[in-house]
């Protein structure tokens, strides 16, 4: 079994993406194999160097990379929409995997969940 | 209907009632896994989903009471209901251990609904057929 959670809302604006990825955390410490997927403007969790203090909520950028120490086993991020809001390897966090597909990500995956 | 197509079923509710149409859509969507002969292993409430299970709700006596009618449907059908407790907990959804532990003023966890951890839906992801979620949208 391995699950994909997606998240396709970018970040701050809503809890969404926060509970998803404590789901994707929960998998992982319970050993079981899980990876993110990040597309549309949830891509926006992958910038680099966010500063989160003017809206006091942490950066997801701090919670993100709590990820391969829970064991998640791969982030991914679609191409496509990294494309349109401007990331590439300069501005975006390391450790991210682009997926030029992702519909073929989720077909690799027994279990997909997104963020609600 | 053959016996070896029946499968078991968790359902996640991430909306919240009366703000989205999540817990409604599940209720029907429950209803006909029932009445099809299928299983309900567990209904768990995510996110604003744990509204659901708050026994504070008192809507026009002419709209439909989403929590009781869901509570009502679990006795009814011996299923569990189990709300997050990291959501519950942010959402002022308590039961009384939560409520002495914090020591905040009231609790209004709507039986049979419990609180429990994200390990409950870990294991659906393990043992249902089926996980669906229904979430708020828009």
């Amino acid at each position: 079994m391995s699950t994909l959670i997606v998240i396709d809302q970018s970040p701050y604006g809503t809890w969404a993406g926060r509970e998803a990825l404590d789901m994707a955390f929960s998998l992982a410490a319970f050993d079981q194999s899980v990876s993110l997927l990040f597309t549309g403007a949830g891509v926006n969790w992958l910038r680099k160097a966010q500063t989160t203090s003017k809206i006091e909520q942490k950066s997801v950028e701090k919670n993100l990379s709590a990820a391969p120490i829970f064991g998640v086993k791969a982030i991914y991020a679609d191409a496509r929409a990294c494309a349109q809001y401007g990331l590439g390897r300069d501005n975006m966090l390391a450790g991210v995997a682009m997926a030029e597909n992702s519909a073929e990500l989720l077909h690799e995956h027994t279990h997909t969940a997104f963020a609600g | 209907m053959a016996a070896n197509s029946l499968q078991n079923y968790t359902l996640v509710i991430t909306g919240a009632p009366y703000s989205s149409q999540a817990p409604q859509t599940a209720l029907l969507f429950a209803r006909a896994v029932i009445a099809a002969g299928h299983t309900l292993d567990r209904v768990f409430l995510y996110g604003d989903g744990v509204h659901l299970a708050s026994s504070l709700s008192a809507p026009p006596s002419d709209e439909t009471h989403w929590a009781n009618e869901w509570a009502n449907f679990l006795k009814d059908n011996a299923i569990p209901g189990v709300a997050c407790i990291a959501s519950a907990l942010r959402r002022g959804l308590i039961n009384e251990s939560e409520q002495k532990r914090y020591e905040l003023p009231a609790s209004n966890l709507l039986a049979p609904f419990i609180i429990a951890g994200l390990g409950e839906w870990v294991e659906s992801t393990m043992e249902s057929s089926r996980v669906i979620y229904f979430h708020a949208g828009g």
